[in-house]
């Protein structure tokens, strides 16, 4: 009975969506309402306000900064949820509880990852730092770094891959992305416009769009760090066996 | 009937129904993780729709690109940080997920609702 | 829309992702389930790149075909692979 009240639920509902769905203006016109309201300014003067060629990363770090300030925060309060549930490892020592490397990983697969994970940490460097002018930013990069670090995890094992990445560098750049945003908004109170200002009134105007470009790799930079370091440690915290670590050989 | 033109949104819609389907019906906890993921990546796929326009370019500047050609930049960098943070609360559910595994050895929530009411009583 | 390569690609694409949702929300194995995300995550990659989102696509396909699924995999390692009757 339960179940088939569950099932009408949501038949209707998709019925509902559907039908409202269809009533919608058809996809991809230009004068559709989407497409009329701010979007046109964002799409004229992202290139001479936000100094950013990529109107997306414009968009997240500059017009929207404070929202993405937010959201940096929620990632980061997920990763201090995750690490509360499951705990995190003693300096130094740790081991697998899921042997990802159990079955010995053949010759070819050890020296392709080994060959071509720093090539993916360097593509990934090149995202972050290339945000505002081609498609990428810190976002993109950490996640990018993240993956990296997991093919790595899966071939070579755990132990060595906290060896790469020790706690001691995750401990000092998880919250790298929180900050270096923060701070570059206080730095725009400071400079006498408004928090996260990054063209700063007290500036001469010759020097501003510099100013805002440099702020705006660096914010990159310190998200895609930040956002990296929070993957890596919510897989590590995830793969680690509870109670067992042993010493670091 | 405007269905076939949004035929992007209908998919995103009856996307929806389907990770509604899983989290309400599928009794499996990681079943609902999954189901969760797809209405995400649902709105994600119905926003991005609405934003695309007919013979759009990236919305990345380049010598002699008209602006007026680009798609929505909007949706897309308020999307990007939602993929972000969706799998960060993934990663939060699924370590729950664990949890309840060790203290219950199970992960059907039938069962962990019983094994809850054995403790009560 | 007219009937045109990328339209035909688009619904291509766009039947896919129903059928791999489908199919990852009905499967009892779970590991069969977590698969079929992947490939869910990285036909959706696709569509952000056929609806000039290259930024999503990017990030798609290293969070949803990379990080995610690892973690499901980790998840499902930890605890069990069948659905209990």
């Amino acid at each position: 009975m339960k179940r088939l009240v569950s099932l009408l639920f949501i038949g209707a509902l998709a019925l509902l969506l559907l039908y409202v769905v269809s009533k919608m203006p058809p996809m991809g016109e230009p004068t559709n309402p989407t497409m009329t309201h701010v979007v046109p300014r964002y799409l004229e003067k992202s290139e001479g306000e936000a100094h950013a060629r990529n109107v997306v990363t414009g968009v997240i770090i500059n017009y929207r900064g404070f929202d993405t300030l937010g959201e940096v925060t929620v990632i980061y309060c997920a990763l201090a949820a995750v690490l509360a549930v499951l705990g995190r490892e003693k300096r130094g020592r740790i081991r697998d509880y899921v042997e990802l490397s159990g079955i010995p990983s053949s010759v070819i697969v050890r020296t392709m990852v080994a060959l071509v994970v720093p090539f993916i940490v360097l593509f990934s460097l090149y995202v972050i730092l290339h945000g505002e002018m081609s498609p990428g930013g810190g976002f993109q990069g950490g996640a990018v770094i993240g993956a990296s670090m997991i093919i790595f995890t899966t071939v070579f094992g755990l132990h060595l891959s906290s060896v790469k990445v020790p706690l001691k560098v995750r401990a000092a750049l998880e919250g790298s992305a929180v900050i270096t945003f923060f701070l570059v908004g206080i730095a725009g109170i400071l400079g006498g416009g408004n928090f996260l200002a990054y063209a700063w009134p007290r500036v001469s105007q010759s020097l501003q769009p510099a100013l805002v470009t440099w702020l705006t790799v660096l914010v990159e930079v310190g998200i895609g760090l930040g956002g990296a370091m929070v993957f890596v440690s919510i897989l590590f915290a995830m793969v680690r066996e509870e109670g067992a670590d042993e010493p670091l050989a | 009937m405007n269905l076939w033109h949004n035929f992007h949104y209908a998919v995103a819609m009856v996307l929806f129904c389907v990770g509604l389907y899983a989290v309400i019906m599928r009794r499996n906890i990681i079943k609902k993780i999954i189901g969760i993921n797809i209405m995400e990546t649902s709105v994600f796929l119905f926003l991005i729709s609405i934003g695309y326009r007919k013979g759009g370019v990236a919305p990345v500047h380049v010598e002699g690109l008209d602006p007026s050609r680009m798609v929505n930049p909007l949706p897309q960098s308020l999307i990007l940080t939602g993929i972000v943070v969706a799998v960060s609360i993934t990663a939060l559910a699924l370590s729950l997920a664990i949890l309840l595994y060790r203290q219950f050895g199970t992960l059907d929530v039938n069962r962990l609702f019983r094994e809850e009411e054995e403790e009560a009583g | 829309m007219e009937p045109s390569f990328g339209a035909l690609l688009n619904v291509l694409l766009l039947s896919l992702l129903l059928v791999t949702a489908l199919l990852a929300v009905s499967s009892r194995d779970l590991l069969a389930s977590v698969i079929l995300f992947s490939a869910y995550s990285l036909l959706m990659a696709l569509m952000w790149q056929r609806l000039q989102a290259p930024d999503l696509a990017l990030t798609e396909a290293a969070v949803g075909a990379g990080i995610t699924t690892v973690l499901f995999l980790v998840a499902i390692f930890r605890t069990r692979r069948r659905e209990e009757e």
